[in-house]
Parts: C-alpha cells; structure tokens; sequence
C-alpha cells in the first residue's frame, strides 16, 4: 500500500472508515469518501483506461475534475476517478475504449430544477474568491459562491510549506493548509453568503444565469447580477514525446495525490519547470518520501523564488537550467526520461541528453488563468471581475487583496458607495511582484551572542521574521521601501528564541553563537522526519548547496506552531556562518544512467490529451487545408474532447508556429457550455425524483 | 480588379460545395465570407443529419442527390466524413401521428423514397431501450444518416482549393456595383471583385445581401440550440425523430454519430426569431428531461457541449432557389430553414450544373422553389 504514514508536516485525517472495492476484479481497500482515484494509486494503479486511438493506456493528468483523463468505469459507467468518492463494494474496472451505456439500471423521475438567486456569482472558493465573497457580503450583497471542491481554500490545502508575505496581511509564516482552514471558518461565520460546495460551475448562459452542477448529482441556475471569476489556473501542458504515458502528470495532482490525499503516488520524479509549482513539489516530494531526479528549466535562470531553489537544492535536488525534456518512455507507463541542454533556439542538443530512471514526470511548466468564463461574461456584457490566478498568475498572498479589491470594484459597479484602500492596491502590487535584485551579504563572524543569519539574498514579498521576533530586532532595510526589502539584524538583543528559524517561509534562516575558538553552535530548521538523536552527524550545506561539513547534533527540539524541527548543530567555526541546510536526499537518487536511452520522435508528442492528436497529425492538417482558424483544428477533434479544448487550447499556437503559422495571425476557438460533461441524469436532478 | 466566372458569397453549407462542384465544372470561382474560415457560420451548428425523407417533391430529389454524395465522398475522394447510413425514425405514440405519418408516406413512395412503416418491435430493434409504453410503431428511411458537418465542409473545402477555387474569408461584403439589370461586382471592406454570376449563399444573413441588390427576400432567421455527449459504444442506429410538443417545445430529434457521441435537438416553442447564437439556460434540461422519458437509457450518457444556431427560415418551410427577375445574375440559394448542411452538396452539385448549361433536367426544382411562389402551408417534417 502506498499509503504516507509518517509525514513530518501532515497527519493522517481521522476516523475514516475502511471499505473494500474491486479493480478489474481484484479486491482491494481504500477509504470511504476519498477519490476513486486516490485509492488506485495507493494500491499502485495508475492505468485508468485505453485509449481508442491506439490503445494507449491513459493515466492521471490534473486530478482535479477537469480533464476526464482518469475516467474508468465504475458499477458500469464511465466516471471520473478523480472527483467520484470511493464507496463500499464498488466495482471499479478499467475502461477500454468508449463505454457501453447500460442497458437497463435503476431510473427515477426527472424533478424540475431549482433556480437561485443573488446579488453576486462567485465562481471559485480559493484565497481570491473566498476574500472576494466576504467582502461583498459585508456590504450587504447577498453572495452564492461555487466551488468544486468539498474543502474550501483552493489550492491552498494543497500547501504544505509556509507562506511568503506578512503576517499581518495575509498569513505569512502559515502554512497553506491552515490559512485554508482559517478562511473557510470565516466565509461560514458570514449570514449573507450561501456556499455551494463540492458543486463546479458548468456552464454560463446568456439569460443571466449559470449552471452549476451541484454535489455531483443535480443541476441548479443560479440567476446573478454581477459575477465574480476567481476560477484559479491550470498546469499548462507540455510537448515532449510521451507526454501521454501513464505517470506524466501535473504537479498540481501530485500535490493533490500526495497532500490532500496522502497517497506515495510515485517512487522518484522529475520535475519539468522550475517555477515556485515545481520546486514546492520537489520540496512535497521529498517530505513524503519520494525521490527528486532532479528538475529541469528551459530557460537560463530559475523561475521561483531564489529561497525555495535553494532550500531544494540544499535538500539534494539539483536543478538543471538550459535543460528540456525530449523523450518520456516506458513500457505502458513511465519508467524513463531524457534530458538534454537547449541551444540558443531552444532546441535540444542530443549529444547532451541524459536518461534518468524515473516513475513519474510531474508537469510545472507554468499555469494558465482558467478566466474562460470571464471572457464569456464580457462577451454576454455582464457585471463580471476576475481576480486570483483566474486573473493573473501570482502567489496566493496577492490572490487574497486581489479578491477584496475586485469585490469592491464590482460592488461600486452595483451602486454600493464604496472607496477603494489605496493602500490595497500598493500591497497587492507588492505582494504579486516577481522577485527583485539579488543582493550581497557580508558574511557573519560568530560571536558569543546569539544573532541571527540571513540566507535570503533576494527581493521577494516577505517579512515574517520581523513581526515574530520578540526583541523587535530584525528589521527590513529600506531600498525598495516596500516588504520587498530584505530583513537584516539591528541591535544586540537576540536572545536565541529560534522563533524566526522556525516562521521563516523560505528556511533561510539560522541562528549561530560562538563556543569556542574552533566551533560554534548553529541552529538550523529541519521540515523532515528528525529520526535521528543529539550526537548525529548530519551533512550540513551552504546556501546554494555545497557540502560543508558532518556536523554533530546538538539538540533537537520540536517547534509546534510552527511545526518545523529546530536543530542546534556543532558546527567548524569557519563554517558555521554559511551552514543553512541539511541534504536529505543521497545523491544516488539524481544519477543519470550511464548511457542516455530514447528515441527522439518530437512529432509524436500529444497536444489534445482528451483525442490523443499528437504534433505531427496537426501541422499537417494546417499545411493541407490552409487553416488558420483554432476552429477547423475540430476537424481533426482536436478539442473536441470531454476537456473543452482546457489543456490543448495554450499549446497550438507553438503547433502553429511549427506549420509556418504566426499564432497571431490565428482565430481561436470559440467557447461554448458545458465547460464540464455532466449526466443526463443529474441535468434532470433525478437523484431527488422518485424511482421508476 | 480579380474577375470570375462565379463569386459565391457565403462559404457555409451551401456555398463551399457549390464552390467545388463549379471549380471541377471548369468554372473560375472566388468565394467570400466575413467569418475567418469555412462552414463558420451556421452550418457548425447543423447536427449533421442527411436525409431524403421530405414531404416535398423538391427537396427529396434534392436529398437523394446530397445522400449519394455524402456515401461516396470516402470512395470517391479518400474524405472521411464519418458518414453512417442509421436512417431516419419517426416514432408515434399516439394515433393522430401515426396516421399523419401513415399518410405522408403515400406520398414519400410516390416521390420513389425507401421508406415504410415498422412495428413498435422494430423501433425497438433499432433503438433498443427506447420507452415501449404507449409506442405505435414509426417509419423509418433506412438510406438516410448522418455526417459530420464539420468534416463535411473542410471535405468540400479541400476539393474545392485542390480544383481551383479560392477562398477569402474575413472580407463582409458592403455593397454590389449595380449596372441596369445585373451585377457587375461585389464591394467587401477589402477589395471589389467582378464576375458573370453572383451567388447568395449567405444563410442566415441571406436577406440582408439580398437588400444590398434591392432585393426582398422571405428568409428571416430563428435560433435552436443543440448539443453533443460523450461518445459511447453503438448503442442505437437511426436518427430517432419525435414530432410531439409540449408546451415549451415542438419536435425534438437525437442519433448517435458514426464516431459514438449522441447529438441532438429540440424546436423551441414559441419560435426565438432573431441571431444571437449565444447560449441559454433553458435548452439543456428541458431538452434532456425530454430526451430521457423517451429513451430513459440516456439517463447515464454524459452531456458535453451545447450551441446555438440560426435556421433561416421561409414562410412556408421551403427554400427559395433560382435566379430572381432582377438583379437577373444573382442567384438565390438561400431559406434553407435550417437544413442547409443536407441539402447543401446535392444543391451544390444541381447549380453547378446549372450555371454550365447542363441543368435542364433540375426544371421542377427551380419552379417549386422559386422565389416568386405562393408561400402558403408549412413543410409537414421540418
């Protein structure tokens, strides 16, 4: 079972019951209640159908209810394992090629559906969306808000790490999981909003109203006047040959799989993209026991902050820039990946390539907006703002002011008088900037005072060590004048409280005092399992990830509110004011095979995941039929599938570039309802009829 | 200024086959559309039934022609256009439907149809699982089916560049350069183009083009929604057509593509007269919960994707096809009420023929649906 029991951040959600269900009828266990999907992938399936082009076995891509990649067949009809919860005795199979529709089964009367009524539409209960709904429910407007999830906050409770940003703002310091659970508590408090969990916008028409699939299983019109779209974003796909294999995935369903659920989805990874998604999911890798291969950025300098790549580096995750992948390969399932520097053209060199044995390929090569319904809101000339990621992609610090300052511009909108906070906007500008200059320290001499050391050298939105330090002694230098400015330590009353090592969000923190002429003592947090005593030897590393030295342990200490390790080590005086982390992962788990292994077929990489279309098929169909419009693509079926085109839509414009088509010359797709498939049953809300 | 022997303004159901069947005709041809490509229009939101199976003379002979192009195009061209021949099903449940039905096929024979009553044991052969209480049995048209309309006209488009012809979408036309009786050119927002013979083939914008040549034209446009589900194994085979209403709808109509999704359609009730083809709450769960009580084996069949689309409508169901009294060199192919994409290739390839001289035997066609008829009575299957 590959089931996380020891997790240093996570603990086992309580009392869940234990049922059994079959998979192509072998008997298996799993939890009453967590996704179909989840399930599989503890007992170790991750083959969910076969595909009809090709038979080609599909595994899981966005667990997240929106791409039908995970549909199997359950008690006889196709579901999505991802958003389907696990029941006693269910008989899950595998769904080879389209499904039989079941000739006879158990139908109820249709029941005519409901129609409700608000001021306001949220679509979305993430930071942005929940921040949204609350503010217009303060000024009176009566709120609906939908999400898809049965656990508000978004991404959020996919967050194991803490928070960059301030404290007194947005929660800095906490870590996801918690700010979602605070947040949800206070959309709840609120009288004027009405949540409808667990329940996916599907649909907006132009008579004013949306269709919402409520709880899976009926279909409601929510008739609004104005429409707030805090939707969030999605991993964009990527083009490589085998991006179709089973265990090539988002990172988004690796977090979802691997921290909402609690499921080891994979033994070692790689990781495409260096943004803050990928290096936070080598980070939620490694914190459930999986190993990193490494992580590979196309361009020439990480994209995320510089504190996360360094704290993953320092875990022993390298991470490796100018680098694509070219070839994903297995057998039915991802048992390889391939590797190669790009040249100035962003064209792989293959003499560089280098294979690596790995089970999964996680996807985090960016996120696009999903804003498609408020594009269609526009369109239809509705009171409509977006805000969060649905917005524009940031962190979710920012997605929270972002929400309350869309609420007000749109109850101002409404007639409500309203002003606007300059000082939101300020902070909401700081909180989504993209880092700063990275800056120099000088480095640090012990002395036989406590004081703290700095291993954040660039500018990024954060200053929970200023606010948490009991003596007020660390403060941010004033350059930019905003909490861009790094921290620094003024004054001489540092009393050791290790308060800071333990809030700081980027692990960039220690604490180090002088012992003697040859030693001093260092304080280090640790976000793993400390299975180890005072008198350890523990490989200790500088910023960027060089090997300083086997320092012993000192003492360890468990910080609860935090709940971060706080390690005292003993560390070569020279040393110690470099000493910031602890490797966690042997170096064995990040070595290439001795010689690369692939094919390099970039033609057949998918680009519409739903029809299995691949590079090739569509640069042809372009030259044949001088197509310049995304809507002849359909043609091919391309975006034909259960997605909406989600997934495929940001890849053609390099498919079109590759057929000699400048993107911009290009129509794109026309979007139309349902933006998710739903059964002709739920649209009849037969589950409240009676039966037949 | 680009001269032509045809310029086709419309690249939609009708137009672009037309555009074929005269480029392979020897014929120069120059087609314009304001939409960026081919079939963007209406005929993207035709559900893509063909069928022979009319009430009017006309348009069976018309049908046949279109059915034979639509089983061919694979052999003929190496075109697919997922065509399967499910036939068409009109079932009855009550006893006034059964005789109008049993009536109209009198007439169907005659027209030379394949097409007879079946027993209620044959429907639900043919459509197994479909709601046996009170069902009467239904004709059934086993030569009609269905391709997809999509694929369809890239098909036309394809053949129609490879024999010559050329497409230049994006450009709306403003106005005609007019001298005494004919059309010399067409004006667009882009160039001005002659030729000896205009076409409007312009759907559901038929009459607003027809205005630019000071010319009435009976074609106002109403609005249907349709949608399409998941594809699942082949469970049913023909179109099944069900002409009860209610009081929000009239007739409604499904089949299952050749590629597995279920695809279908109502009539709204009263008629949405109008053009915008944005979508509406109301369509999907009436339509469904219809659907379902008739064939409650759809409650399992997920719905995918929903659109709306305009049906050109004429007074009395009919197209309106042929040369008006003037301007004398443009002819009408427009009015299509909402088949276009069925009578689109079997039309294209009648006034290709036409416009080359070899269109003698399509008299009764032109004279049936000729812009200058009485407009009285409805089509009884539209």
């Amino acid at each position: 079972m590959n089931r996380i029991v020891d997790h240093p951040i996570l603990s086992a959600p309580e009392g869940r019951t234990s049922v059994t269900f079959s998979f192509d009828g072998a008997a298996l266990s799993g939890f009453e209640g967590e996704a179909v999907s989840s399930a599989l992938f503890a007992a170790g399936v991750q083959t969910f159908s076969v595909h009809p082009r090709g038979d080609a076995p599909q595994g899981i891509f966005c667990a997240n209810g929106q791409c039908s990649q995970c549909t199997v067949l359950i008690d006889g009809v196709a579901r999505k394992a991802c958003i389907t919860p696990l029941a006693e005795g269910m008989d899950v199979r595998t769904l080879h090629g389209f499904p039989e529709l079941p000739a006879r089964d158990a139908p109820r009367a249709a029941v005519s559906g409901e129609t409700l009524s608000t001021d306001v539409l949220v679509i979305g209960g993430g930071p942005s969306g929940l921040a949204a709904a609350a503010e217009l429910a303060r000024l009176g407007l009566s709120v609906i808000l939908a999400d898809d999830k049965v656990s508000l906050g978004g991404k959020l409770v996919l967050q194991t790490h803490k928070f960059f940003g301030s404290e007194e703002d947005c929660y800095a310091g906490t870590r996801g999981i918690e700010i979602a659970k605070r947040l949800e508590e206070d959309i709840r408090s609120l009288p004027g909003v009405t949540v409808l969990e667990n329940s996916p916008v599907a649909g907006l028409y132009k008579d004013r109203k949306a269709g919402v699939w409520r709880n899976y299983e009926s279909y409601v019109l929510v008739d609004f006047k104005a429409l707030v779209v805090a939707a969030g974003a999605r991993e964009k796909s990527v083009l490589f040959p085998g991006n179709d294999l089973p265990g090539v995935y988002g990172a988004g369903a690796f977090q979802t799989l691997v921290n909402r659920d609690l499921v080891r989805a994979a033994r070692r990874v790689l990781i495409i993209g260096s943004g803050n998604v990928g290096l936070i999911g080598a980070y939620h890798a490694l914190q459930a026991g999986i190993e990193v291969a490494g992580i590979v950025e196309i361009l020439p300098k990480v994209n995320g902050y510089k504190v996360h790549a360094d704290k993953i580096v320092r875990m022993g995750v390298p991470v490796y820039l100018n680098t694509t992948v070219v070839s994903v390969e297995g057998n039915g399932k991802v048992e390889r990946a391939t590797v190669a520097e790009v040249d100035k053209d962003w064209r792989p060199i293959l003499s560089t390539a280098r294979t690596y044995e790995v089970d999964t390929v996680l996807v985090a090569a960016g996120l696009s907006p999903c804003d498609e319904f408020y594009r269609q809101a526009v369109d239809f000339g509705f009171l409509a703002v977006t805000a969060g990621d649905a917005e524009e992609i940031a962190e979710a610090s920012s997605a929270m002011f972002g929400g309350r300052i869309a609420a007000l511009s749109l109850a101002k909108l409404l007639g409500k008088k309203v002003d606007i906070d300059e000082s939101w906007l300020a902070k909401r500008e700081v909180l989504k900037s993209r880092p700063g200059d990275n800056l120099c320290r000088d480095e640090e001499i012990p002395t036989e005072f406590w004081k703290p050391v700095f291993f954040c050298t660039e500018e990024i939105p954060c200053n929970p060590c200023t606010t948490v330090c009991p003596t007020h002694s660390i403060q941010l230098k004033e350059r930019k004048g905003s909490i861009m400015d790094l921290p620094y330590f003024e004054g001489s009353s540092c009393k050791g409280c290790t308060v800071c090592v333990a809030a700081c969000p980027g692990l960039a923190m220690s604490l180090m005092r002088r012992v003697d002429e040859g030693w001093a003592e260092v304080v280090l947090p640790f976000e793993f399992k400390a299975d180890f005593e005072p008198g350890a030897r523990l490989p200790v590393l500088d910023q960027e990830g060089a090997f300083l030295e086997d320092a012993e342990l000192l003492k360890k200490v468990f910080n609860r509110k935090y709940r971060t390790w706080i390690l005292t080590l003993k560390v070569s005086r020279a040393n110690a004011p470099r000493a910031i982390g602890i490797r966690v992962q042997s170096e064995a788990a990040t070595r290439p095979l001795p010689a690369p292994r692939f094919e390099h077929l970039p033609d057949d990489a998918v680009v519409c995941r739903c029809e299995r279309i691949t590079v090739g098929e569509i640069v042809r169909f372009i030259r044949e039929n001088a197509v310049t419009d995304v809507n002849q693509l359909k043609t091919l079926r391309v975006g034909m599938g259960a997605c909406g085109s989600k997934t495929c839509s940001v890849l053609l414009p390099q498919v079109f570039r590759k057929a000699g088509i400048d993107p911009a010359r290009t129509t794109a797709g026309t979007l139309r309802p349902l933006a998710l498939e739903i059964p002709m049953k739920d649209l009849i809300n037969e589950a409240a009829g009676r039966p037949l | 200024m680009k001269t032509c022997d045809v310029a086709i303004l419309g690249a939609g159901s009708i137009g672009v086959p037309l555009a074929y069947y005269c480029a392979k005709k020897g014929l120069s041809v120059l087609v314009l559309d304001k939409e960026p490509s081919w079939g963007r229009g209406q005929n993207r939101a035709a559900i893509g039934g063909i069928r022979a199976t009319h009430s009017d003379p006309a348009k069976i002979k018309i049908g046949l022609l279109s059915l034979d192009i639509a089983r061919n195009m694979k052999e003929e061209h190496g075109l697919n256009i997922e065509w399967h021949q499910g036939g068409y099903m009109f079932v009855a449940y009550d006893e006034e439907r059964e005789r109008s039905f049993k009536d109209l096929l009198v007439v169907q024979k005659a027209a030379g149809l394949d097409i007879d009553w079946i027993s209620p044991d044959r429907v639900l052969e043919l459509s197994p699982g479909l709601n046996p209480e009170g069902l009467r049995g239904g004709t059934y048209s086993p030569g009609d089916g269905f391709a997809s309309p999509l694929m369809t006209s890239t098909a036309f488009h394809k053949l129609a560049l490879d024999a010559g012809a050329e497409f230049r979408f994006g450009e709306t036309v403003t106005g005609f350069g007019i001298e005494g009786r004919r059309i010399r050119t067409v004006r667009t927002d882009a160039g001005e183009y002659s030729a000896g013979t205009f076409v409007n083939a312009a759907g559901a914008e038929a009459a607003g083009l027809g205005n630019l040549a000071g010319l009435e034209l009976p074609v106002h446009p109403d609005l249907h929604e349709g949608g399409v589900t998941e594809p699942v194994r082949r469970f049913m085979e023909p179109m099944v057509v069900d002409m009860r209403g209610d009081d929000r709808s009239g007739n409604y109509y499904f089949y299952q593509a050749g590629t597995g999704q279920v695809i279908f359609c109502i009539t709204p009730k009263p008629q949405i007269w109008g053009t915008d083809t944005d979508n509406t709450s109301a369509f999907l769960p009436h339509c469904v919960s219809r659907m379902v009580s008739l064939y409650p084996r759809l409650r399992n069949l997920k719905v995918r994707r929903t659109w709306r689309g305009c049906y050109p409508m004429t007074p009395d169901g009919l197209p309106v096809v042929g040369y008006p009294r003037e301007p004398e060199n443009l002819l009408l192919a427009v009015g299509m009420c909402g088949q276009g994409f069925m009578l689109g290739p079997g039309l294209g390839k009648i006034l290709a023929d036409t416009l080359t001289g070899d269109g003698a035997r399509y008299g009764q066609v032109f004279e049936e649906l000729s812009l200058y008829r009485k407009f009285e009575g409805m089509e009884l299957l539209k």
